[in-house]
């Protein structure tokens, strides 16, 4: 149902004319991939940014050199452990529950102030790649809440609305959250078999349609020609588990290798992620 | 002894040595024989106590204490400046002494709300429940709620089960356990008098309560 409640903008973004000039002839030049493709980008990631909450954390990936595209912009807090509603019945185990919502401006197409589908199915996502990671009965008869609000997309803003798909900004976002819940899920000091990471990798085609396809790793659509396939991974690196897996893309059921070899290429882009928030960990205890 | 140093801070899932070398403490797991942290913090390693001298005399056979004799590890969430506030939300354990307030009485129970676990004062408001056969442990059947607790007392209670999906049951059966603090009808602090009687030093009525052995 639509959002009746309050004043909402334009659903879409309204671009002021471009004339068909001299000086703007080369502005929709798709530049490609400015890194190697097992080079993801830089992440800044910064844990207590919430006083009031339990934990929290903030999570930034620079945006491409290319002047107009924002970056992955997230900020995370985790509010409990804490009683369940009278309602709820009784549980041995912590009750997770995560929210993951765009603000309204964050994306090229306008969010509304409701919870779409594509948002809840994030939120179910990250559930499922949190749960392996935490211990969930060290806190019988309580609940956490995992709220994550992504305050930029990652998008292009350049591209018309019809170019690209979504849902594979929504892979990136979603490697982000897992990355970003974690942290806030260790300053908060619930308890966590390991530091869980997100990590996506992409099968792209760059030139033409026959062209042989090639795996990246932290894939910017906006960036690729064509992209086939993308999985996003949430990986326990001192377990070597996965808690989560989101395949989806166009690939010849019989060629098993191309599959594995995404995975083990997200994996690889989790391992980086989790660098990183190593580093931040153990920077506000060392 | 130890071949590897044991690092001073601990990352949820660093390995922090074999299960031979410690026992797992808080904020620790075990997995596959390795004790790894499971939280963010401080790694302290505690040193079983030591049994006071040469025991007397062997007059049964013990089995080997041996788990016993390992130090345990633990890690504990660090206390920043900046991190001074928060404080490390604990949960009501089986077996724990708790403060609670109660708020409401009826014929077969008092409703409590949890205060203080322990020695550290809870975020949230945990709800608790003693039930009229556990407020103490003679006489259960002629207990009588309003004779034990009214609400606002404060009441000293043991977690006795974690309860249904709202609630966790407390006891008040051992002698140190019941009412510590309550105010009489006419508003004034009362003192205790007996096991079941607290009176008002100013108006010098007599109230009935489960009153708390002073320490």
């Amino acid at each position: 149902m639509s959002d009746r409640r309050r004043v909402n903008g334009p659903a879409g973004t309204t671009l002021p004319p471009v004339f068909d000039d001299a000086v703007f002839e080369k502005l929709d030049t798709r530049n490609g991939r400015s890194r190697p493709p097992n080079a993801t980008r830089k992440l800044f990631l910064k844990t207590g940014v919430t006083p009031s909450a339990s934990g929290s954390a903030y999570l930034e990936i620079e945006s491409s050199a290319k002047p107009g595209v924002s970056g992955l912009k997230l900020s995370c807090s985790v509010h409990g452990p804490r009683s369940l509603p009278r309602s709820a019945p009784f549980s041995p185990h912590i009750v997770l529950s995560t929210h993951v919502k765009y603000a309204p401006f964050a994306t090229k197409q306008r969010r509304g102030y409701l919870r779409d589908p594509s948002e809840r199915d994030l939120g179910i996502h990250l559930e499922a790649a949190l749960r392996g990671a935490i211990i969930a009965d060290r806190w019988p008869k309580s609940g956490v809440d995992i709220i994550i609000s992504i305050i930029e997309g990652d998008q292009d803003r350049e591209t018309s609305k019809l170019q690209g798909d979504e849902v594979w900004d929504m892979m990136n976002a979603l490697s982000g959250c897992i990355t970003v819940a974690a942290a806030a899920l260790a300053d908060a000091g619930i308890d966590c078999v390991d530091t869980v990471a997100g990590g996506v990798a992409a099968l792209v085609q760059d030139a033409g349609d026959g062209s042989t396809p090639s795996i990246v790793v932290d894939p910017i659509p906006s960036e690729h020609e064509q992209i086939l396939a993308a999985c996003c991974v949430a990986y326990l690196p001192t377990r070597d588990e996965v808690t989560n897996l989101w395949f989806r893309g166009d690939l010849p059921a019989s060629d098993l290798e191309l599959y594995t070899s995404i995975v083990e290429h997200g994996i690889q882009a989790s391992k980086n992620a989790n660098r990183v928030l190593i580093d931040c960990l153990s920077g506000t205890v060392g | 002894m130890t071949t590897t140093a044991t690092p001073t801070f601990a990352i949820p899932g660093q390995l922090l040595g074999p299960a031979s070398r410690y026992q797992p403490g808080p904020g620790t797991h075990l997995h596959e024989f390795n004790l790894y942290a499971s939280l963010l913090g401080q790694v302290q390693i505690t040193q079983p106590a030591r049994a006071p001298g040469p025991a007397k005399r062997l007059t049964k056979i013990t089995p080997a204490p041996a788990p016993a004799e390992l130090p345990t590890i633990s890690v504990m969430p660090t206390q920043l400046a900046s991190a001074a506030l928060k404080k490390r939300e604990v949960l009501p354990q089986v077996g724990n002494v708790v403060l609670c307030r109660v708020i409401r009485i009826t014929p077969r129970q008092a409703v409590v709300a949890i205060l203080v676990c322990g020695d550290t004062v809870l975020e949230a408001e945990w709800q608790g429940l003693i039930r009229v056969q556990d407020v103490r442990a003679t006489e259960k059947d002629r207990v009588k709620i309003y004779e034990s607790f009214r609400p606002g007392d404060i009441v000293r209670a043991e977690v006795i089960s974690l309860g249904d999906q709202v609630n966790y049951y407390l006891s008040t059966t051992r002698n140190e356990l019941g009412v510590i603090s309550a105010v009489s009808e006419a508003g004034n602090t009362m003192v205790p008098i007996s096991w079941k009687e607290l009176m008002d030093p100013k108006t010098g009525l007599m109230e009935l309560r489960k009153v708390a052995q002073p320490q």
